[in-house]
């Protein structure tokens, strides 16, 4: 190969905003959203899909960013930890419940971290149990060891989903 | 004013913690800028005959590719780098010593073209037969590693207390064993990264690294320049846990910079950072004789530290693994030797715990053992030897501010040491274990800091410890804050940068909040006895008759006249400031190694742990049920980061004890990612994963710093809840359920010769 490789346009919604992108054949999901899109959240440990720490939401579901071709993400929404808040820059459920817990150390893992919870918070079937988010997060791993301050964070989430999991049944 | 220290205010950039704003080396950028991306060896051991570039220059984007001999050819480089022996070099020169070793960087004007070239950069090596074990490497015809040091060794001590062959030959019994400690990796989530610019003959450099000055000091030899030709520059570490003590990618990173001419950044990918830095394997024999009692009369230890290729700190890391492998407790007749070994594997350095967590596998182990043996409980066995307050310590000195009766009272409590562990089947086997180690700083060591009083009436921190999660911005804040007693909202601190930070040897071995905050203390009172000069001159009183109160200069004897400290500025005068330092000159590193005596730290370090596991018998499984980790902490800035130290040291530890190991085959790292090298997940984590500070109550008690207590205990406890539920000794670690199955198999083998 000349380097004379052809860019493709891709076009994404990053964080809400579309973008259409010229990318190189074989560029990942993780160096398009750093390198291109200054998503400073997004971070490689492994770069093989293990860690969890390049975690986004590709239409609503988590995806290892650093194996994920750029091209096969075309007309696809992403999510990065950036775009979980409000637009104007309130914190979400999950955000806020990490830093009331206190859930980090040296924070590079963090950010991945609340986009799984926000996605197991997402899903029915496994928001109601810490048992079952803590399940969800085996692949989003933190060597400072905050899993402790983590937990409590998602037991709060939980709680506070059920009780109003239980004003919206009596609403019914 | 309320005191700061004691309280948990939240970190101030909690938010940026958790969005993903907060700033990482990772993320610097410099215009213009080249990619680095590094080569290396693929042989473990062999003389290095070439390097084929010209494949790799033909590619698009690529401005040079640098070898050794480039870096060799630059009579402005000094080659070979290292703290304590300069021995490494920045790219392999003549030779090769371990698979992963870098021989070459090609500089791309992109990161992809970087990596591309460099696919097409291969050494041509005449193979020569390598070793990676540290006991063949000290065996006669072993291959030589460094021919300055043709019997591999890479440090050598001796520690001798009493008289051991009289004390060996009073004891009742004498017990024997060997431990080994598989080398293991740090594993920082973020990789080693850097970003070099050569400006005017100035370097400057950003670098992920835990020690600032140790990059400056390195760089400073490296190209011969004064202090202030070079700036070093870091922003929050992504993890450390002693993997970016020292330098580490910072010499490629600014040879290539100053050879091809332009910024340059590198970043290593994972199996890279597995290349870089690792922990020691470590073989240990330890004889203790001990009274039918159970009183310890003597020990003889025997470590043998595996240092890799290059010495980095092993030379001296030998001698504080020596100086801390009696155990904490009363031995009035000891001999230990401790060496460091080269071998074909990564380079080594200290690990979360540093040189200790391989002592405290053996020598806790062997408590047990020894325990069960003469029928004596092991929580007991220890309250018999226990180091209490003044006694001797084999260094020769008498220690004071020991807790480890309140250490010991706690793990029992906590792990509910006295009640019975429940069952769970016929084949699973329950059991508690308990552990505890001493530890001790760097010593010597110096920590500066300034606190300038800037006209807005906040005051800055100016230091150059590092912020890597474990809090050390927000704990220094409430530091100053007490010793200027002013509300923490006064006070602000910056990122290390050594054009405006004071030298600070190091942020590890736990020393950063006693050894910084005794700098702070003393830049407050320089700091506080100057704004008291000039309110004394001002009013024309003495400055005896001046005092403080939150922020505001007052005079004591006629409350009347007070001063804002701001006001205290001269007209035109931006900042006042304070400097403080604190400067420990004895140490290990004065000492004559092979005589060791006398007092080897300024500040020793308490922690234990506690575990109840069960093992299923049948496959050999381990499940750790539950875990408590602690630590002596003197007064806890934050009770809840030092919960969280306790917490991160009982996972940290979690993993070199169940399953982290660095294998080789044919030489080579076979397991460097994250794929085959496993460190624990939230799923590893015990739903019982709790941790106490031990705190005194002596008003003037010292602070202590607690990142690393507790993580040396974690191994043996566990191994010890195993050995409790089951009677077998894992000797190696770590505890697979291959080894604890061999263990059982040997248990009931001399169970049943023992009943035949």
């Amino acid at each position: 190969m000349n380097g004379s490789e052809e860019l493709r346009t891709v076009q994404l919604t990053v964080d809400g905003t579309e973008r259409t992108v010229a990318v190189r054949p074989g560029e990942t999901l993780l160096e398009t959203l750093r390198e291109r899109f200054r998503r400073t959240s997004v971070r490689q440990t492994c770069g093989i899909g293990v860690c969890g720490s390049c975690t986004v939401l590709l239409d609503g579901k988590v995806i290892s960013s650093c194996i994920k071709l750029t091209e096969l993400a075309n007309g696809h929404t992403i999510t990065t930890a950036e775009g979980l808040g409000g637009p104007d820059g309130q914190l979400s459920p999950v955000q806020e419940a990490f830093v009331s817990r206190a859930a980090y150390q040296c924070s590079f893992c963090i950010p991945a971290m609340t986009v799984a919870v926000h996605a197991a918070m997402a899903d029915p079937e496994v928001r109601t149990s810490t048992e079952r988010v803590r399940e969800y997060l085996a692949g989003n791993l933190c060597r400072c060891g905050s899993y402790p301050q983590i937990l409590q964070a998602v037991d709060d989430l939980v709680k506070s989903q059920a009780s109003q999991g239980l004003e919206a049944d009596g609403d019914r | 004013m309320a005191e700061a220290i004691g309280t948990d205010p939240a970190v101030r950039d909690a938010v940026q913690r958790v969005t993903g704003t907060l700033e990482f080396v990772l993320d610097h950028r410099i215009d213009g800028m080249a990619f680095g991306k590094v080569v290396r060896s693929t042989v473990p051991h062999g003389r290095l005959i070439g390097v084929q570039t010209d494949e790799a220059l033909r590619e698009p984007g690529v401005i040079t590719v640098i070898t050794g001999a480039d870096i060799q050819q630059d009579p402005g480089i000094h080659e070979y780098y290292g703290a304590q022996r300069a021995d490494q070099p920045v790219l392999a020169i003549g030779k090769v010593r371990y698979a992963g070793e870098p021989i070459a960087i090609v500089i791309a004007e992109s990161q992809h073209q970087a990596e591309r070239a460099a696919e097409l950069v291969y050494g041509e090596y005449e193979e020569l037969a390598y070793v990676t074990s540290e006991v063949q490497a000290r065996q006669p015809g072993a291959p030589v590693i460094h021919e300055e040091w043709p019997d591999n060794g890479c440090g050598q001590w001796r520690l001798e207390h009493g008289d051991i062959d009289s004390g060996m030959r009073r004891a009742d019994r004498i017990y024997s064993a060997t431990y080994h400690s598989p080398a293991a990796s740090h594993v920082p989530m973020e990789p080693f990264v850097g970003v070099a610019h050569w400006q005017d003959g100035k370097l400057e450099i950003w670098t992920s690294s835990q020690s600032p000055y140790a990059v400056h000091t390195g760089m400073r030899a490296m190209f011969s320049l004064p202090a202030d030709a070079v700036r070093v520059r870091t922003l929050n570490v992504g993890g450390g846990y002693g993997s970016k003590g020292q330098m580490r990618i910072e010499p490629m990173v600014a040879c290539a910079a100053r050879i091809a001419g332009c910024p340059v950044r590198i970043e290593l990918a994972r199996d890279e950072v597995f290349y870089t830095i690792g922990k020691h394997a470590a073989t240990v024999d330890i004889s203790t004789g001990v009274l039918r009692d159970g009183t310890i009369i003597a020990r003889r230890i025997s470590i043998n530290y595996n240092a890799g290729a290059y010495a980095v700190t092993s030379p001296g890391g030998a001698g504080q693994g020596l100086s801390r492998a009696p155990g904490p407790y009363v031995v009035p007749n000891v001999r230990v030797d401790s060496v460091a070994t080269y071998t074909n594997t990564v380079p080594t350095g200290p690990f979360r715990g540093a040189m200790t967590s391989q002592i405290a596998f053996a020598y806790e182990s062997e408590s047990d053992r020894i325990a069960r043996d003469l029928g004596i409980d092991p929580l007991e066995f220890r309250r018999r030897n226990l180091l209490r307050k003044g006694d001797l310590y084999p260094t020769g000195e008498a220690l004071k501010d020991l807790h480890y009766d309140d250490l010991l009272d706690d793990l029992a409590d906590a792990i509910e040491w006295r009640t019975p562990p429940g069952s769970s089947g016929p084949d699973i086997k329950r059991g508690k274990g308990l552990a505890v180690i001493i530890k001790n700083t760097l010593t010597p060591s110096r920590s500066e800091a300034y606190l300038a009083l800037r006209r807005d009436g906040q005051i800055e921190i100016r230091c150059s410890s590092v912020e890597m999660g474990q809090g050390a911005a927000i704990t220094l804040v409430q530091i100053a804050a007490d010793a200027l007693g002013v509300s923490p909202d006064r006070l602000v601190i910056g990122f290390p940068d050594t054009d405006v930070t004071p030298f600070d040897t190091t942020t590890s071995s736990s020393r950063t909040t006693s050894s910084m905050s005794a700098a702070l203390q003393s830049a407050a009172i320089d700091l506080l006895d100057q704004l008291a000069r000039r309110a004394a001159a001002r009013w024309g009183v003495d400055p005896q008759g001046i005092d403080h109160r939150d922020g505001v200069v007052v005079e004591g004897a006629k409350p009347g006249r007070r001063a804002p400290w701001a006001s205290l500025l001269v007209p035109d005068e931006a900042e006042l400031v304070g400097h403080g330092v604190f400067h420990s000159t004895f140490g290990l590193s004065q000492m004559d190694p092979m005589k060791v005596h006398g007092p080897v730290s300024v500040h020793w370090h308490q922690g234990g742990a506690a575990a109840e596991v069960e093992v299923d018998t049948e496959t050999g499984v381990v499940r750790v049920l539950r875990l408590h980790a602690n630590c002596y902490a003197g007064h806890a800035v934050s009770p809840l980061r030092v919960l969280k130290q306790n917490q991160g040291c009982a996972v940290w530890g979690l993993g070199p004890a169940m399953f982290e190991e660095l294998q080789y085959h044919d030489g080579a790292v076979s397991n460097p990612n994250l794929s085959g090298y496993l460190i624990p997940s939230i799923m590893d984590v015990p739903e019982d994963l709790t941790g106490t500070a031990i705190e005194s109550s002596d008003a003037f008690a010292e602070l202590h710093g607690v990142g690393e207590m507790a993580a040396p205990a974690i191994a043996p406890a566990i191994a010890n809840a195993i050995f409790a539920a089951t009677g077998a000794r894992v000797t190696d670690l770590p505890l697979s359920p291959e080894r604890v199955l061999a263990a059982l198999d040997a248990a009931r083998e001399s169970e049943q010769r023992g009943s035949a």
